[in-house]
């Protein structure tokens, strides 16, 4: 007896029940428990909000970071923009007060709203937006400082009238210029700032802004800290608050794991966690913590046809695709009903974005019919061919969307049930933008993440025209899509463009270039009950000028 | 003696100064053979909407358009200067981004590197005197310390102390309290070599003639372990502990992330997933300069401390390797 103790290993026995006892308290010491719900409905004064995010991205220089989608929380609160856009693309005037443009759209004046000032007191007038118009257009390669990459590359020229009035000069119409300055890329920063060297901008510290806080502390990677400004009163009207914000101070602070920053929200010590996952939500909302998916305007997700790869070149195969995918069944198994189903290419809050849905609503039986008259039969093993080659796909999982591969999995699934043998392929970030490039010709389908501002944007992605990203690899082949896309691009006015966004849009779906899957939420917050009068913008970023705590 | 050691000292440290430079030289090519570069690859995010034209003039404005044996050669006569350059992503002078961090690390391993030493001594300690049973268990204790992840230590101690006990903070990642549970989640494992070497040269010494002597002559355990158990058992300790400070390292990349502490680990896990090469050069060569060095004290101190080592024509014969781990498991 006592000889078997000593040849078994020395605490084994021991072992396992202390490895034991730390799996059940892992188990055990999950948070949980309601949030106190409650709390005042009146507006209040003072507060602090502390934001768990993922990442605070890489450089502070303004331009290079404006449009990043965890520094851009903090640009919103640091600066103001020309134009403010609301979650539904309705675009109203903030520090442009008015503006007017010629019939052709390549001229626009804008008027100033006077009085307002940067952090440092320099005024925020027509000479400063000329000096900033003018970076986001062609940025200082000899100083390292990037041009904002979506600001129209039409623009000519801009001059201060007087202290209050800009003239804005285009080569050719530029429709989307006015609602491109509500994009999160436009921030309006002091024109000392933009005289910086890269290194100095690159210091958060030195980076003035004209909106409702200013830096109190920062550390690069770590976190920021925000305090309000006390003077501030040029808030955009589309908002329900004016004057100085009410809360006294935001901290953004930087938690990676995602069940740190959520258990930190649940137990109380933040108010406000970046991007849960989406299959929490609802249990989050039944503790009584509040979320918000707000949408960005923009193109859905998505898959961009390579027309000039086989066999997507034959129509019937395209639309066969469109047809095979169930789209309810990607929101109730990667999403929750808080996503949408795609209705067009476009996010249904674009404005000028009309419902399509029917033309490529889900028909397993439309998308059999369809590749069976293509000439693709079924095997044995469910797969169809054609001339002894499989009819194959491969999708590459989109690294900017953190669902991505999930979806493409049940994609893959969906499509294996109409005969589509489905790879899928997922690489980091660095990998992706080496080997994964729209209308390459290994990629037969480019899964699309991105966000405008503007529907005019679409006139830049869908031909060659204008050194256009060609998403398709049409080219100038499809007739009727440059004449639409050209008619987008040139169009004065939005009501003159309307019909043809409206068109546009069938005449793409219809001859399946694009093959929607649901409508895009790229910024999810899981928020303490205590904080009330959160207010997304077109971007979905969450401004908390308006917020309190109550 | 001291001619030897003069000799073998200035040996140790001209080492020290080609393993830097090869350091700095491998972090260079490592990450210029992956593919693309952190500037391309931001511009390339859809996101962005940049032309091809505009990215390729700004990567020739980061120089990265140059040959390889161009931009090692611009990068290698700054280095020799002191002169570590701009990060390709922040823009800021890589030597602010190292030393904004470099403190939060130092101290989060030291304090881990206490822990560790305080936990190896105390179980070495309950190894040899506690009841048997006890003992046993705390015989398995490297074992199990060393197949503790140190990601799991860190959730379960920010879930208990953190969210449940409510002791500390988690968005004050630096504060007092958040300091020791990560020194704890990254010295439990670092723990395991140092108790495995103690209790095994305990066990060693403890065996010996003049430990049953000192027995026999009713000196107490405590002041055995103490007075006369505890120094030759320790001496193989100086050279694991020399050992450590790569792990402390390590472990610093998942415990900072943990625990959200912005430190040295935590700009390695950020400059590696960015092909940030000039932060990650200076890293990688602050790293290499902090095992050689200490390591070149541990060497330099050994012959000082124990007068049985004598300085052969080799460097490496100067330090015993600690005792055998298979030891260990045979008490």
């Amino acid at each position: 007896m006592q000889t078997s103790r000593r040849v078994r290993p020395p605490g084994r026995t021991s072992r396992m029940i202390v490895g034991l006892a730390a799996v059940i308290g892992l188990a055990a010491c999950a948070p949980g428990g309601a949030a106190s719900s409650g709390g005042s409905a009146e507006p209040k004064q003072g507060g602090a909000v502390t934001f768990l995010i993922d990442s605070l991205g890489d450089t502070w220089i303004p331009n290079n970071s404006a449009i990043s989608s965890f520094q851009g929380h903090i640009w919103g609160h640091l600066t103001d923009k020309l134009v403010y856009v609301d979650e539904k693309g309705a675009v109203s005037p903030w520090i442009a007060q008015s503006w007017e443009q010629n019939t052709d759209a390549t001229q626009f004046t804008l008027k100033l709203r006077s009085g307002v000032t940067f952090s440092d007191g320099t005024p925020l007038d027509a000479a400063a937006v000329v000096a900033n118009l003018d970076i986001w257009s062609k940025g200082d390669p000899t100083r390292g400082i990037n041009p904002i990459g979506l600001f129209p590359k039409t623009y000519k020229a801009s001059e201060a009238v007087d202290a209050t009035t800009v003239k804005v000069t285009f080569n050719a119409p530029t429709l989307g210029f006015i609602p491109t300055l509500g994009y999160h890329g436009s921030i309006l920063i002091s024109p000392k700032t933009i005289a910086l060297p890269a290194a100095q901008q690159a210091d958060l510290s030195n980076d003035l802004g004209s909106g409702p806080f200013v830096v109190a502390s920062w550390k690069q990677g770590d976190s920021v800290v925000l305090k309000k400004r006390a003077d501030y009163d040029w808030a955009p009207k589309a908002l329900s608050h004016q004057g100085p914000a009410r809360l006294d101070t935001i901290t953004y602070k930087l938690v990676a794991q995602p069940s740190v920053r959520t258990a930190a929200v649940q137990s109380g010590q933040a108010d406000v966690a970046y991007n849960p996952s989406p299959q929490e939500l609802a249990s989050f909302k039944a503790q009584g913590f509040t979320t918000a998916t707000p949408r960005y305007l923009g193109f859905v997700n998505g898959f961009a046809v390579n027309t000039k790869v086989a066999p997507f070149d034959d129509l019937r195969v395209r639309r066969a695709l469109q047809h095979g995918i169930d789209r309810k069944e990607i929101i109730s198994t990667v999403y929750t009903e808080d996503w949408l189903p795609a209705q067009s290419f476009f996010q249904s809050n674009v404005p000028g974005s009309t419902d399509h849905s029917a033309d490529f609503a889900f028909d397993a039986a439309k998308a059999n019919g369809l590749l069976d008259e293509a000439g693709w039969a079924r095997g044995a093993d469910g797969l169809r061919a054609k001339d002894g080659k499989p009819l194959e796909l491969t999708l590459y999982a989109n690294p900017y969307l953190a669902t991505a591969k999930s979806v493409d999995e049940l994609v893959a699934q969906q499509l294996k049930k109409i005969g589509f043998k489905v790879a899928i392929q997922a690489f980091d970030v660095v990998t992706y933008g080496e080997r994964v490039k729209v209308n390459s010709p290994s990629v037969a389908a480019y899964e699309v993440t991105r966000s405008f501002i503007d529907a005019g944007t679409v006139a830049g992605v869908l031909t060659d025209a204008n050194k256009g990203e060609n998403w398709f690899g049409l080219g100038q082949s499809d007739p009727k899509l440059v004449e639409l896309a050209t008619g987008v691009a040139r169009a004065a006015t939005v009501e003159s463009r309307a019909p043809l966004l409206d068109q546009l849009q069938g005449h793409v779906l219809q001859q399946g270039y694009f093959v929607p899957l649901t409508q895009i939420v790229q910024r999810i917050y899981l928020q303490s009950p205590k904080v009330h009068g959160v207010t997304y913008n077109g971007l979905a970023y969450a401004n908390y000028y308006t917020a309190w705590i109550g | 003696m001291n001619r030897d050691y003069a000799k073998y000292a200035l040996r140790r440290v001209l080492q020290a100064v080609v393993v830097i430079l090869l350091a700095y030289m491998f972090t260079f090519v490592v990450i210029s053979v992956l593919p693309g570069d952190p500037v391309t690859n931001t511009l390339r995010n859809p996101q962005n909407g940049f032309t091809e034209e505009e990215i390729t003039r700004i990567v020739a404005y980061y120089g990265l358009d140059r040959p390889v044996y161009v931009q090692l050669w611009s990068s290698l006569s700054r280095f020799v200067v002191g002169d570590l350059g701009v990060s390709l992503r922040s823009g800021l002078p890589v030597t602010r981004q190292v030393g904004e961090v470099l403190g939060s690390t130092v101290v989060l391993a030291l304090s881990a590197l206490g822990v560790a030493l305080v936990l190896a001594f105390g179980t070495a300690f309950g190894a040899q005197y506690l009841p048997r049973r006890v003992g046993r268990l705390l015989r398995a204790f490297p074992s199990l310390f060393l197949s503790m992840p140190n990601f799991v230590i860190g959730l379960v101690l920010i879930n208990v102390f953190a969210f449940q006990l409510g002791l500390f903070q988690v968005i004050d990642s630096e504060g007092g309290l958040a300091t020791f549970f990560a020194a704890v989640a990254l010295g439990i494992p670092v723990s395991a070599r140092v108790t495995e070497v103690l209790i095994a040269n305990l066990d060693h010494e403890a065996g010996e003639e003049y430990a049953s002597v000192a027995r026999s002559r009713g000196l107490g355990r405590t002041r055995l372990f103490l007075r006369h158990l505890l120094k030759p058992s320790s001496l193989p300790v100086v050279t694991v502990i020399a050992l450590t400070v790569g792990e402390l390292l390590g472990g610093a990349v998942i415990t900072e992330q943990i625990f959200g502490r912005t430190g040295i680990g935590s700009l390695v896990e950020r400059s590696v997933t960015t092909q940030d090469l000039p932060v990650l050069q200076a890293i990688v060569t602050l790293a290499a300069i902090v095992f050689v060095v200490v390591n070149l004290v541990a060497d330099l101190v050994y012959p000082l401390l124990d007068p049985r080592v004598r300085l052969g024509g080799t460097t490496s014969a100067a330090r015993p390797e600690p005792r055998d781990l298979a030891e260990v498991v045979a008490p």
